[in-house]
């Protein structure tokens, strides 16, 4: 369906710090700034974390613990799909009477693509469903814990001189986020779009823990290294057996050459964002905290609030003619707009990509608002709007169709246009500053938009 | 009359007892199935170019193809070409909206929902082909391998898939209930029609 309606054709100027081009149904509307807003004007927080296939939420501390992994579901080594488990009947011996057997169930986990199982690398089955499987352990885990409590600890050293340092003349308690050297600590650093994230992020000791001294050992550098099997060059490779680059780098810390040894890793958590103005510091969007809900508490989306241009219907277009293009206008909110279309002067510095101009009527539109009953409601009377038929090519609901005139100047490549459209706003949020006498408190403000269209290439 | 009877022969469908093998199927040409095997409604069993042999306890679900057809560029010329027997082993699974066209089809395969296999291909046993893929190269596949991915990618699995008896025997069950089946042998009797 998104391939059908072609959202990327009509695109909105965003003004922030980079201008950003994009389809009305990537944006989002901060109505207390009264501007648009993409995804890379806005700080991204992280909401809650979440399995995608047992949809559990887990606490974000959990989270951290457990390496941003789920606890019971695992990934198939080999497609990532997500592994079931599977049970089997396997004849046993019974504890009292060793010479009957009974049947007990045996489970074993299983990809449905790709037809792994667990056990192909070897791992024996289990007699519990859930909780039994173990992920290898890492040979190297131990000496990596050491070093990240050593530099800790020096972070921490480190940290404890410089506010001493700090605070020599001062005796006030200075709070522990200010100076923080391997952390990103404080809103202001964590707001730098863009910053790299240190890779010792959130190390710093909390404070009162004991100053144990950990020494750890210089890595020693060998001279002799194992030498290549003899047959390295000529033995002759078993392709299935070997891993692809895919399989091995989702597992770094083994990256195993092999299959044989593709063991299953849990499965990685996904999280729930939400999105913050920069500037006004309000919240854009924000879902709800369940797993299972795709619902909003706060949905800000610009598709509610902006009217909507699509393309409807292209004609030929030839080089240097003119031509008549349907656009069709969509009111979003459910009172009245009025719309204004002008063309952009010379030398705007927005109008970067057009290669055709375009004529529209200066003339104000008239979008209806819409209305969610007005189908069931069979007493109502149409809306009597005297559109210029040379202008307004039908009105339906809260949705307009218009004509444009457009005239291609360059011979070769695609048709673009841009043009500026003006719309008022009606502000509903509750107003910042008491209501007036006399003031009804709901002033429309005007804001201009400026859109750009991709019709394609010219007729041959 | 001998010519009358051998295409009378040809015709003919042997269903062995045991096997259901549903009304609403299409089979055309001289085809063998053989007991315990289930075919369902809507499957398509064609054999144009040859007979075909199904060996027993194969699984053939709805919109399933198995077709022995010519391949493309010989003109079937009924002088020159000999018919080519298509053999099915056992324990096989055609799943829904598959096409198999390989002429040697050995025991405990899977070929999964709309999975294409072409003429050339030999399917040894143990094999299952992935849903949608399409295998048309002239190859013996070895054994328990699996065919998966949009890449077709390949992997060798440890076990054979499991026959599916249980599927089987509730199929055998339900199946006559809620559908018309084709008569089968009864004991060694000939299947040709008597000429009058």
């Amino acid at each position: 369906m998104a391939s059908l309606l072609q959202a990327d054709r009509v695109l909105y100027l965003v003004s922030g710090e980079k201008k950003i081009r994009s389809p009305l149904s990537q944006l989002y509307y901060c109505r207390y700034c009264s501007e648009l807003r993409s995804l890379e004007c806005v700080s991204h927080e992280v909401d809650s974390h979440y399995c995608p296939s047992c949809l559990e939420n887990m606490p974000s501390a959990e989270a951290k613990l457990k390496k941003n992994r789920c606890a019971n579901c695992f990934d198939c080594p080999c497609c990532m799909h997500t592994l079931s488990t599977r049970a089997t009947n396997i004849p046993s011996p019974l504890p009292d009477d060793p010479a009957k057997t009974t049947m007990k169930k045996a489970y074993y986990l299983a990809c449905g693509f790709c037809r792994w199982t667990s056990r192909d690398v070897g791992m024996a089955d289990k007699s519990v469903a859930s909780g039994g499987w173990q992920e290898p352990e890492n040979p190297h885990t131990q000496r990596i814990n050491k070093l990240i409590e050593y530099y800790q600890q020096l972070a921490q050293r480190e940290k404890v001189e410089r506010d001493r340092k700090k605070l020599a003349r001062r005796r006030t308690y200075m709070p522990l986020a200010y100076s923080e050297k391997y952390g990103l600590g404080t809103r202001l650093q964590r707001q730098r779009s863009g910053a790299p994230i240190s890779g010792l992020a959130g190390l710093s000791l909390k404070e009162g823990e004991d100053q144990k001294e950990i020494k750890i050992e210089p890595v020693q550098a060998l001279e002799e290294v194992e030498p290549l099997p003899e047959d390295y060059y000529t033995r002759p490779i078993n392709l299935p057996e070997v891993t692809t680059l895919r399989q091995r780098l989702l597992q770094p810390d083994f990256q195993p050459i092999g299959a044989s040894q593709l063991y299953p890793r849990h499965k990685h958590l996904l999280i729930k964002r939400s999105l913050r103005c920069r500037k006004c510091e309000h919240n854009l969007s924000k879902p709800e905290f369940n797993p299972t809900s795709i619902k909003f508490k706060i949905q800000l989306v610009a598709l509610n609030y902006i009217p909507e241009v699509r393309i409807m219907s292209i004609p030929n277009l030839r080089y240097l003619k003119e031509s008549q293009v349907l656009l069709t206008l969509t009111n979003p909110v459910e009172n009245i707009t009025h719309v204004t279309l002008r063309p952009c002067e010379e030398g705007d510095q927005d109008d970067l990509n057009s290669t055709a101009t375009v004529a529209v009527s200066p003339k104000e539109l008239l979008l209806a608002g819409k209305d969610a009953a007005a189908e069931y409601d069979e007493l109502a009377e149409p809306q009597d709007f005297q559109d210029d038929p040379d202008v307004v090519a039908f009105r339906k609901s809260n949705k307009i169709g218009i004509f444009i005139k457009v005239t291609p100047q360059c011979e070769e490549g695609e048709v673009t246009l841009s043009f500026k459209m003006r719309h008022d706003f009606r502000n509903l949020a509750a107003p910042i500053r008491p209501i007036e006498e006399g003031e009804q408190g709901n002033e429309p403000i005007w804001l201009t938009h400026h859109v750009e269209l991709s019709l394609g290439p010219l007729a041959p | 009359m001998a010519d009358l009877n051998a295409k009378q022969i040809q015709k003919s469908v042997k269903i062995a007892p045991g096997a259901v093998v549903c009304v609403e199927s299409e089979i055309r040409g001289d085809v063998t199935i053989g007991p315990r095997t289930v075919v369902h409604p809507k499957a398509r069993i064609l054999a144009e170019a040859g007979p075909i042999v199904i060996g027993e306890g194969n699984l053939i679900e709805e919109q399933a193809l198995l077709i022995n057809c010519f391949p493309e560029n010989i003109i079937p010329d009924k002088k020159d070409v000999e018919p080519k027997t298509m053999t099915i082993g056992i324990n096989n699974v055609f799943e829904v909206g598959c096409i198999s066209q390989a002429m040697k089809i050995g025991d405990n395969n899977v070929v999964e929902s709309k999975a294409e296999v072409g003429r050339n291909v030999i399917l040894t046993s143990g094999c299952i082909i992935g849903a949608c893929c399409q295998v048309n190269t002239c190859e013996v596949i070895p054994e328990n391998t699996v065919i998966y991915g949009s890449g077709c990618m390949r992997r060798v699995q440890t076990e054979r898939p499991q026959p599916q008896t249980l599927q089987l025997d509730f199929l055998m069950k339900i199946l006559p209930n809620y559908h018309h089946l084709k008569k089968t042998l009864k004991g060694n009797s000939t299947p040709a029609k008597k000429l009058k």
